[in-house]
This record gives structure tokens, sequence and C-alpha cells, in this order.
């Protein structure tokens, strides 16, 4: 049984790699091990998507280094391709931690001919069917509502699925994200809301985004319970989404998690200076200390299972190596071309973008013809 | 309205040391008249997301919370529906609010605050209460935004009545019509073709002026095609304008610079003039806005027309990532339809 609305974020695991509650048997030397490379993976992911944008490869790129525990935590609560998830952003990790193929991520943020979602999106913005991983929208807070409505339709189809819906703490403060608490409380929807909170939505501190003591009691509001958790520490991530899901499949409703995090790196690459305009470094070095990696590594030392420094090293060199093969191979794909634009915009293509889609053919092969830009 | 000599400092371009004009490009205009109006105006207020010490996404209002103290320029918490809906109530309290929405694609949740409350506020209260506020927002594509950074919603709040919609290609329009959408007494959707931010350079005079909104101004005169457009496709028409000119087509270029209220009487007397009028936005087609113009040519000066009134819009689906620059009428789809109406 873990209470919910605790004053103090929930922790298993203190900064030193000490537990400070008992372990739960099911996090074994191997479990935390195969859990942590998913995190090194994700944080190398990360570094060389920087690298992908710095040679122009990619043109936008939204970092996850420093909320691995929170996104690697969060994915082993969900049943994969079973459940659903509403995601936003900055979920890349997520995704990988889900299976998501990497081949996949990159060709979406490489608008490649192998993207699923055929070049339209901005990058890092990918869906994956296999996973249920819904489409990523720029949009802040408009998963939410949808997110509500797909967990009102598991519940009248009668099936045992859950639904996730993530967001950051800025996405609190928009009517969407109020409004699709409220529907899913109403309806007692099977929907799990993760507020991964990192503290900063662009320049915006969580102090000055509302005067809500946390994010997570504001979950009394809608009729649900709300959890606090340290979102740096993996263990209780998984802990804490693992028992609110097993709650909410009992039929118990609706919740919300807070994962209290920080973004370490920039909010993308058009805020590449963050420190420069509204953060310390002093902030930024206090929660590098904090590192969710460097904390599972203490916790399996403290076990006496330490990963060595080869072993580190190789999976940072087949990551990079990974993604690089990746890359080519998504590139050679090449990108899509023009008739993309019309192609998912209805089931069927209706007269007049026939007639568009006929204008840009003429105009792209240079017989532009005597018809206008029907 | 009183008009002010006093000038701020800037980061672009010295002035001349006769005429005091200097060059800058369109941001700094935007930036450097918030701040006059500012210094002006006790009642102006700045707010948005990240308007404060990030200086703005694409750092418009850099400096001004430094500058004007975190009371009169400040960030918000994550919600267009906050800024929106406070900046009308603080404009009915007496404030002349200027909201920053970060992308105009993300005025949709705002989007009722705009066409419930600030729209409509004077209207239902017979006068009694008004929203005088601007709504600025950089607006259009060409940056490989995809979608949710790089659409035209302008035609949606043209659909609004009680709404003012400015969008400037200059400068000097910049300057001219911020200032006019702060001094005046009306909701004001000010949007900022994002892609000519640092793009469009001119010079702009010392002098306080404003440009009146309704106002087109011609951008070069001509005898044998009008070509119409406003914000960030103007200097494809300029280019399209060189290509024909080079053919020896008289072309007249009219940047309408505001599309409600907009300068009928300028487009109808040029288009009488030239018999033929090409209208250029990167909004899609349907219920675009120069669907309006269209007609309304069509319905006044039918008699002059030698050809139908051409049209160069964007394409009707989402804003493409990989293709942004296919799905936006460039200088040469422009120049097409140009010589479809000569030819006809
Ligand atoms: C409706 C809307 N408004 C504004 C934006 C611009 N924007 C993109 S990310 C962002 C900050 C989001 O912060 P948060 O929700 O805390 O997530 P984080 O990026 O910190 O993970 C903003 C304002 C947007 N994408 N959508």
């Amino acid at each position: 049984m873990i209470q919910p609305f605790t004053p103090e974020p929930i922790r298993f695991v203190a900064e030193d790699g000490t537990p400070v509650q008992p372990l739960p048997e099911r996090f074994t030397p191997d479990l935390l091990r195969e859990l942590h490379t998913l995190m090194l993976r994700a944080r190398e992911f990360d570094r060389k998507l920087i690298t992908l944008l710095r040679q122009g490869r990619t043109t936008f790129y939204a970092q996850s280094s420093g909320m691995e525990a929170t996104q690697v935590g969060l994915a082993r609560s969900i049943r994969v391709g079973h459940d659903w998830v509403w995601p936003y952003y900055r979920d890349h990790t997520l995704g990988l931690a889900m299976g998501v193929p990497m081949a996949e991520l990159l060709s979406q943020c490489l608008g490649t001919n192998s993207d699923s979602s055929r070049g339209r999106q901005m990058p890092h913005h990918f869906a994956a069917q296999a996973q249920n991983f819904v489409s990523i929208s720029s949009s802040i807070a408009s998963q939410v509502p949808p997110a509500a409505g797909n967990a009102m339709a598991q519940k009248y189809l009668g099936v045992d699925e859950l639904t996730v819906c993530t967001f950051g703490d800025g996405a609190t403060s928009e009517g969407d994200w109020h409004a699709g608490l409220n529907m899913a409380g109403a309806a007692k929807a099977p929907a799990m809301f993760v507020c991964e909170n990192n503290q900063w939505a662009i320049s915006t501190s969580i102090r000055e985004q509302t005067a809500s003591e946390t994010i997570h009691i504001k979950a009394k509001a809608y009729g649900m319970p709300g959890y606090y958790v340290d979102g740096n520490d993996l263990v209780a991530v998984m802990e804490v989404c693992g028992y609110v899901a097993d709650q909410i499949r009992a039929g118990h409703g609706p919740a919300l998690v807070e994962c209290l995090t920080y973004r370490v790196g920039s909010h993308s690459n058009a805020d590449a200076d963050a420190e420069k305009h509204y953060r310390t470094r002093e902030e930024v070095e206090e929660w590098l200390g904090r590192d969710p990696i460097t904390r599972v590594e203490k916790l399996l030392e403290h076990l006496g299972h330490p990963v060595s420094a080869e072993e580190r090293a190789a999976l940072i060199a087949s990551t990079h190596r990974e993604v690089d093969e990746q890359v080519l191979k998504a590139e050679a794909t090449g990108q899509p071309d023009w008739r993309i634009m019309f192609e998912d915009v209805y089931a069927d293509l209706p007269g007049h973008l026939r007639d568009q889609e006929a204008f840009l053919r003429a105009e792209q092969t240079g017989q532009a013809g005597q018809g206008g830009q029907a | 309205m009183t008009a002010t000599q006093e000038r701020t400092p800037t980061q672009g371009g010295a002035p001349d040391a006769e005429t005091g004009t200097r060059t800058i490009n369109l941001i700094q205009a935007v930036t450097e008249t918030i701040a006059e109006e500012m210094e002006r105006d006790s009642r102006v207020v700045l707010f948005g997301e990240d308007v404060g010490a990030r200086g703005g996404v694409f750092m418009a209002t850099a400096g001004l919370q430094e500058r004007f103290g975190p009371r009169r320029v400040f960030d918000t918490p994550l919600s267009e529906a906050s800024i929106v809906g406070a900046a009308v109530g603080m404009a009915v309290r007496g404030l002349r609010p200027i909201a920053e929405i970060q992308f105009a694609d993300y005025m949709g949740p705002g989007f009722d605050q705009i066409i419930s409350q600030a729209a409509k506020i004077r209207y239902r209260s017979g006068g009694q209460f008004t929203a005088p506020m601007v709504i600025r927002t950089p607006s259009g594509g060409g940056v490989k935004g995809g979608h949710h950074h790089s659409q035209s919603p302008e035609s949606y709040y043209t659909h609004t009545p009680g709404l003012k919609v400015v969008m400037p290609s200059t400068p000097y329009d910049a300057k001219g019509l911020l200032r006019s959408a702060v001094r005046g007494e009306d909701p004001v959707i000010f949007f900022e073709p994002k892609r000519l931010y640092r793009a469009a350079k001119g010079e702009v005079p010392a002098h306080d002026y404003v440009v009146r909104f309704g106002e087109a101004a011609v951008r070069r005169e001509g005898t044998d095609l009008s070509l119409i457009g406003y914000g960030g496709v103007m200097p494809d028409l300029e280019k399209a304008a060189d290509a024909l000119a080079a053919e020896g087509v008289s072309v007249e270029v009219i940047d309408l610079r505001s599309l409600v209220p907009w300068d009928k009487d300028r487009v109808l007397s040029s288009v009488e003039k030239t018999g033929r009028a090409v209208l250029v936005s990167e909004a899609p087609r349907i219920s675009n806005f120069m669907g309006e113009v269209a007609y309304v040519i069509q319905e006044q000066v039918f008699d002059s027309l030698t050809a139908p009134v051409g049209q160069v819009a964007g394409f009707d689906t989402p804003y493409p990532y990989v293709q942004d620059k296919v799905y936006l009428p460039g200088p040469n789809r422009i120049v097409a339809a140009c010589v479809r109406a000569l030819n006809y």
C-alpha cells in the first residue's frame, strides 16, 4: 500500500545509493542492470542527437537528460502494446524504454521516408502504433482530454487496459489539463496522469507557474489520488507507478503521479543558453549531483554488483554505433516528396485536394498547365 | 493621442546624421516600439510565456524586463486562455496590455477568450466596457517548424467581428502599426511574420509616426497587373514583380498591411487601372481572407477586369515539415499565376 498526498516525495534509494526503505524483491541486480542500460542508452541518444543537430541533419531536439529514471520507471509500469500512452514531446526515453525501435525514432527526427509519420511533423514528434504510443503533439496539454477519452473508451469497452498520459509541469496550467483531469475523474476512467515535473517550462520556473505548493495535490480537486515521487529515484518511480497502475486496473479510477525531476540541459536547441538567461549554474550543478543514472550505479555498487568502467564504456560505444548505423540507414531511404502533403489529410482525397495535387504535380514536373491552383 | 519625440536606445543601426533614420530589422522594430510605448504610457504592460528574463523565444522582448521591471514585463503561467483572458480583464480595468502568444499556432487554447471576450465586450455591453489590447504573435512558415510552428491562422480572426487584424512586412510598418495597435481603442491581433523577423530590414524615421489601419502600401507602381499580398509573402511578391519586369510586364505591388480593416479603395483603384489582380497569401485556401478581397474586386470593378482574379495560397493540407518550401507560395508560383492572368 503506497500512500497518496505525502508531504515529501516518495523515495526508496538515497542519493548515495543506499536504500532508505527495504528494496522490493523484484529489484534484483539483473533487473537494475537492465534498467541502467536503458537509462544510459537514452542519455547517449540525447548526446548523439545534439551532434546531429550541430551537423544540420535534424532541426529540433528536446533532451530528456536528467529525467531518465522518471521515463524508464514509468515505462516499466506499462504493459506495452496493451495499455495506451498519450505522451508529450520530451518522451523519447519513455518510447525507447517501451521498445519503440531506435530506427523509428531517428527516422522521425530526420524526416526520412522510413519515418512512419511521413516527414510531416517536426523532429522529435513520433508515433508508434505497435506500442499504442499515440502521436506527439507540440501543443502543450492538448493530449490530456483525448487521454481521458481514451480511458473512457476502455471503460466503455470493458477492456482491462490502462491509459497513461504524460506532460511537463508547465502543462498543468493549461485549461486542457484541468478539463482532461476533471473529465477522467468524473467518469472514473482508467487513466494514469503523470507529471514529469522538471521544474522549468522553458524559462518559467515552477514557482512562477503556480502558487500551488506541488502539482500532485491538484488531484484532490478532481476526486483522484495524487502521488508525489522522487523522479530521480528509479526504484521509487517504478514502485509508485506500478502500484498506481494496478490500483487503476483494479477499477479504482484515475490518479495523478508527480515525478519531481530536473531537465539538466536546455529546453530545446532553440534555447541553448538557459544558464545565461534564466537559471543559475549552481542550480544545475546541484541537480547534476542528483543524477538518476549515477544513483542506480551507486545502488548496484552498494548491492555488490558494480558496473565496471569497461562495461559502461562498451555500452556507450555500442549506442553511438547503433545511432550512427540507424542514421545512415534512415538517410538512405531519402526524403518524402511533395505527395505526402495530400495523403492522410482525410480518409480519401476530396475534389479540391485532388485539384491542388494535380496543380502541384504539374508545377513540380515543369508542366504547369492552364489551370490555377484550384 | 499625443505624439512624442522621445527616442529609445536600440541595438540596431546608427541614425543618419541628417534625417535621423536608421536601418533596423523587423524584430528590432517590434522590440523598440514596445519599449517606446511603455515609456510613453505607464498603463502599457507586457506579458506572456517566456517574455521576461528569457526575452521571448524569438528575443522580441529582450531586455524589456530589465528595463521596465517585473511589474510591467512578466512571464505568465503556460496558458493562452489565461493570457488572453487576463489581458481582457486588465484592459477593461484601464491598463493597455500587450500580450504575447508564443506562436500563432498556440492561440488555440486562448481562442474562446479572443472571440467570446476580447472581440465582443464592447458590443455586448453597449460600449460600457471595452478591451483595448494587443495580442502579438509570430506566425507563418518557412522556418522548418512543422504544422504547430508554421501556421497562418489570420483568417479565423478576420472572421470575428470586433477584432482588428494586422500583419506588417517591413520594420517601418511594424513600428507604425504597432503604435496604432497600442494606442487604439480596440483589441488587435498583431501577427508578426516570423521568417521576416531578421530577414526584413529597412529604414525607420526617428520621429514618432503611426501607420493607420486600413491603409495599404503601394510597394511599386505598375500598369499591367496588381499583385496583392501581406506579411511573410511580400518579399516573394517583389521577386515575382522583378522577374516580370525583366519580361517587360509592369506590376503594381500592394501590401495590405491590415486585413481588418482593409484598404478597399486602394485595391479597387489599382485593379481598375491594371485590369488584373493576383492575390497572394500563405494561409490555406478555403476561407482564406483573400477570398473576400477577390469577391469585392469582382463585385465592384467587374467591368475593369480583363482576366479572372488569380489567387495563390497555401494548400488545404496541414502545414508539412519536410516539404515546407513546396507548401509556401514562392516567386515562381506567383509568376505563374500572373502569367495566367496576363495570357487570359
Ligand atoms: C499551447 C502551447 N503553448 C506554448 C507552447 C510553446 N512551448 C513549447 S514547450 C513549452 C514549455 C513546456 O513546459 P513543460 O510543460 O513544463 O514541459 P517541459 O518542456 O519542461 O518538459 C512552451 C511554452 C506550446 N508548445 N503549446
